[in-house]
């Protein structure tokens, strides 16, 4: 017997106007695995995150959170259930402190002088401790990256969605974030992961889901997903050589 | 300023305004002139938990200030209630007013809010015109004659008034604060900042701003009632109107500072003035010209220092701490 | 039932002008992102300036209009081009306190410059009806309608066919993409800003003959436009004049049977509901 799924996803579907964002996408999230999610740009990985936290509605589908249906609920009780995401376009509170940002994250289970103190810890667990008094709008991009996950992680998730967090990162920048989640991991959580950069996602994730065209093309171990013939002419051929 | 600084130099604002009644004839403007100072400063900093705090730009708190001075004043008039106890009951009623256009209109921001709580206001205008059997209409409402009682909330003089009115500022401004640095002002601020942000991290929004429209429109409503207490007659144009409460409080806030502790105070303490002085020195010449004056200054604010006379403050601060 | 047919009638004569009166509103919206508090005083401006060219000039309001329009429209590029432009990109709260500041100023400054006093025009067809069937039309609402249905028409094909019209639009569909085409968003704006309180100015000059102006005229009319224009949905100029033909006939019908302050309230309620639940308005796709 194998453990249930933490995250549970069927026949998902979403449209907008005239476009179908994602159509019947069905998989499941193990406990305490790192799942990859790629496609092509357009594929619907950030719409997909969006209508799993509940900031999108989803037309049609289930998604069930520990055995919990948590479709068409606010986003913040999505939250308190123990989903939540970070913004690809990051999207932190830019007139308040870094620590600020990550302490509205806190007060979810905490008071604020408990949230306080417990934002800094977060801070620490993703290196930022030394920036926690500077404006969130005045950081820097891979900063900013850090603050949302620091944020994110202050709500004390079952899982978390984390949106292209590497990006812009240089090499030294993004061992850190996989150290980093690779921690994560082993402190019990579950991650899933939105990133651009090939090699990494490959060596850092457990399994990988395909998007494409706001379709599941294809899900598996990064070495069956590396041999995967639609995901290979969908678009991996092109960047992902070794 | 650092917090003990600060701290200091509020108590000694407040020592000043609490000696200042000795020094001023007790029947005369210059008193009345601070009573209204402090009573706008209220309702400026009422209007600053939701209009600064959650950036929500009320064009129509109006409302619940009419609320608040139609009701204490016919509940004294009608079954003899204490105004004390009749402002309780408006807070009542301005709240859940505040609860009934908060929850059609939380969706919207910046300039649909404005407009949205704009129409409110004007809604209570002509309700409270038309509704002639309980308000008594357009003639207005006089607070009945009494004799001087604390009890009833009824002096001839206007010191008594002064001080009410300068307790109700700390009070308000007390609780902006108190609300500011706890969790619904985090909350309050996430919302300001990122609605989808702060949902995503727990914050239950439409909550949040729903919490704070209701202190906002409680703390606006028994304002109300103080400034029934102290003009013993109102009419449903001056209590529920858009350009003599609703804007203007807003203006005041804005003036000072939006969102600072501060800022209503120091709005108040400069638009008073000013507009009492326009009417003194202006309108005695041409009908108009104070109003010209008024919209002008407006226009130089917004257009010189759209953060409010507060920013200077800070930037003066930020100036010398760099020179230092 | 004539009663009805006369109120519709009525109606459709009254929201006319009030369509051609929100079109202004509504473009300013459109192009700009600024809801202009002001606008209803623009349209006071237009009624002073008809009133004017009446009185000096024997001029008839409904031929000052395009004059009213010309000079309005000109005031308001000016307006734009010192006061707006500065807090085009400032936060709402400065966008919408400035165009506060501006009413004030209008009304007051009005108020020194005219006095408060009550004005009205006296025209030959003031007090003649034409019958048709069973209903009359009043002569002056008839005309007042025409001159508005005529200067909507204009607005339409300058939008449609002129290359200025065609970049105002495409600045408001999307304005970084009309400047990457090359388009001068400032002169746009100026442009949409002078047109939308000229074209108020016009629907205040065509109204007075059957009404009066004073400085304070404005008030009456600031709630009802954005009614109109909030109903159609802000920035859609197709959508002011079905909202203006719809609240004409709504205060209309609701006349026979509420006094006036209460057709007003019918309409705030109106209002606030649509703002509520559609705010892009009842004909506004959803975006």
């Amino acid at each position: 017997m194998t453990a249930p799924p933490i995250l549970s996803l069927k026949g998902v579907s979403k449209r907008f106007g005239g476009l179908q964002a994602l159509g019947d996408v069905t998989f499941d999230v193990r406990r305490g695995e790192i799942l990859g999610l790629i496609g092509p740009n357009g594929a619907g990985k950030t719409t997909l995150f969006s209508a799993l936290v509940g900031l999108h509605r989803i037309d049609a589908g289930s998604v069930a959170l520990d055995g919990r249906e948590i479709a068409r609920m606010a986003p913040h009780r999505v939250a308190a259930l123990g989903l939540t995401k970070t913004f690809q376009n990051v999207a932190l509170f830019g007139e308040a402190s870094v620590l600020d940002n990550v302490l509205i994250g806190g007060l979810l289970r905490r008071d604020v002088a408990g949230a306080r103190a417990f934002a800094a810890e977060c801070l620490a667990r993703v290196g930022l401790s030394a920036i926690a008094e500077k404006r969130a709008g005045d950081l820097s991009f891979p900063e900013r990256a850090r603050v949302e996950v620091a944020r994110a992680l202050a709500t004390e998730p079952k899982v978390l969605l984390l949106d292209e967090v590497m990006a812009a990162l240089n090499h030294a920048e993004t061992a850190e974030i996989v150290a980093l989640f690779r921690q994560l991991q082993a402190d019990g959580l579950t991650l899933v992961v939105v990133e651009h950069h090939m090699k990494t996602v490959m060596s850092l994730c457990d399994r990988i889901v395909a998007l494409s065209f706001g379709r599941l093309l294809a899900e598996g171990t990064p070495a069956e997903i590396a041999r995967h013939p639609d995901v290979v002419a969908a678009y991996l051929g092109r960047e992902y050589v070794g | 300023m650092t917090r003990p600084t600060k701290l200091a130099a509020a108590a000694l604002a407040l020592l000043a305004a609490l000696c200042l009644p000795l020094g001023l004839d007790h029947q005369g403007y210059a008193i009345r002139v601070a009573t209204l100072v402090f009573l706008f400063g209220a309702m400026a900093q009422s209007w600053n938990v939701v209009g600064g705090l959650a950036n929500q730009m009320s064009l129509g708190h109006a409302a619940f200030f009419g609320i608040g001075a139609y009701t204490s004043t016919l509940l004294l008039i009608h079954a003899g209630l204490s105004p004390w106890l009749g402002m309780l009951a408006g807070g009542v009623l301005g709240g859940l007013a505040a609860a009934l256009i908060s929850l059609p209109t939380m969706r919207l921001s910046g300039h649909y809010f404005a407009l949205a709580t704009l129409a409110f206001g004007e809604v209570m205008r002509v309700v409270a015109n038309s509704w002639a059997g309980l308000t008594g209409g357009p003639v207005g409402l006089s607070v009945p004659f009494a004799p001087d009682s604390l009890a009833l909330f009824n002096f001839k003089s206007t010191v008594p008034h002064y001080y009410i009115a300068l307790a109700a500022l700390c009070l308000v401004t007390a609780i902006f604060v108190w609300i500011r640095n706890s969790a619904l002002g985090y909350r309050l601020r996430a919302v300001r900042e990122n609605v989808d942000a702060a949902e995503v991290v727990g914050v239950d929004t439409a909550r949040t701003k729903l919490v704070a429209a209701v202190i906002s429109g409680v703390l606006m409503a028994m304002t109300g009632t103080l400034y029934a207490q102290l003009n013993f007659f109102f009419d449903p144009d001056t209590v529920f109107g858009a350009a003599p409460i609703s804007i203007r409080v807003a203006l005041i806030a804005i003036v000072g500072g939006v969102g600072t502790a501060i800022g209503p105070i120091v709005g108040a303490l400069v638009i008073i003035p000013l507009e009492e002085a326009a009417n003194l020195f202006l309108s005695s010449q041409v009908a108009g010209l104070s109003g010209f004056a008024y919209g002008l200054i407006l226009i130089a604010v917004i257009l010189v220092q759209p953060h409010g006379l507060a920013a200077i403050g800070r930037r003066f601060q930020r100036k010398s701490k760099g020179a230092s | 039932m004539l009663a009805l047919i006369q109120a519709l009638a009525d109606g459709v004569m009254i929201g006319g002008v009030y369509a051609v009166i929100s079109i202004g509103l509504t473009l300013v919206f459109g192009v700009m992102g600024i809801v202009n508090f002001a606008q209803a005083e623009f349209l006071m401006l237009g009624m002073f300036a008809a009133w004017f060219l009446w009185a000096y000039v024997g001029l008839d309001p409904l031929l000052a209009a395009p004059i009213a329009f010309v000079l309005v429209g000109g005031l308001g590029m000016l307006t734009q081009e010192l006061l707006l432009r500065r807090v085009m990109h400032a936060p709402p709260v400065a966008q919408i306190f400035l165009t506060v500041g501006l009413l004030i100023v209008l009304e007051n400054g009005a108020l020194l410059v005219f006095g408060s006093d009550y004005r009205s025009v006296s025209t030959p067809y003031q007090a003649q009806a034409l019958k048709l069937g069973p209903i009359f039309v009043s002569v002056p609402y008839l005309l007042a309608f025409v001159a508005s249905a005529i200067s909507g028409l204009a607005l339409w094909f300058f939008l449609r066919a002129s290359p200025y019209g065609r970049a105002m639009r495409a600045t408001a569909q999307d304005p970084m993409a009309a400047r990457l085409s090359g388009i001068d968003a400032d002169a746009m704006r100026r442009l949409a800003f002078g047109l939308g309180v000229g074209l108020t100015a016009f629907g205040g000059a065509v109204i007075l003959p059957y009404l009066t102006v004073s400085p304070t005229v404005g008030g009456q009319f600031v709630v009802l436009m954005f009614t109109v224009v909030v109903i159609g949905g802000l920035g859609s100029i197709a959508g002011a004049v079905v909202g203006g033909l719809f609240v004409g006939i709504v205060q209309s019908l609701s006349g026979l049977v509420f006094p006036i302050q209460l057709q007003n309230l019918v309409l705030f309620c109106v209002f606030i509901a649509v703002l509520a639940l559609r705010p892009e308005g009842l004909l506004g796709a959803r975006r």
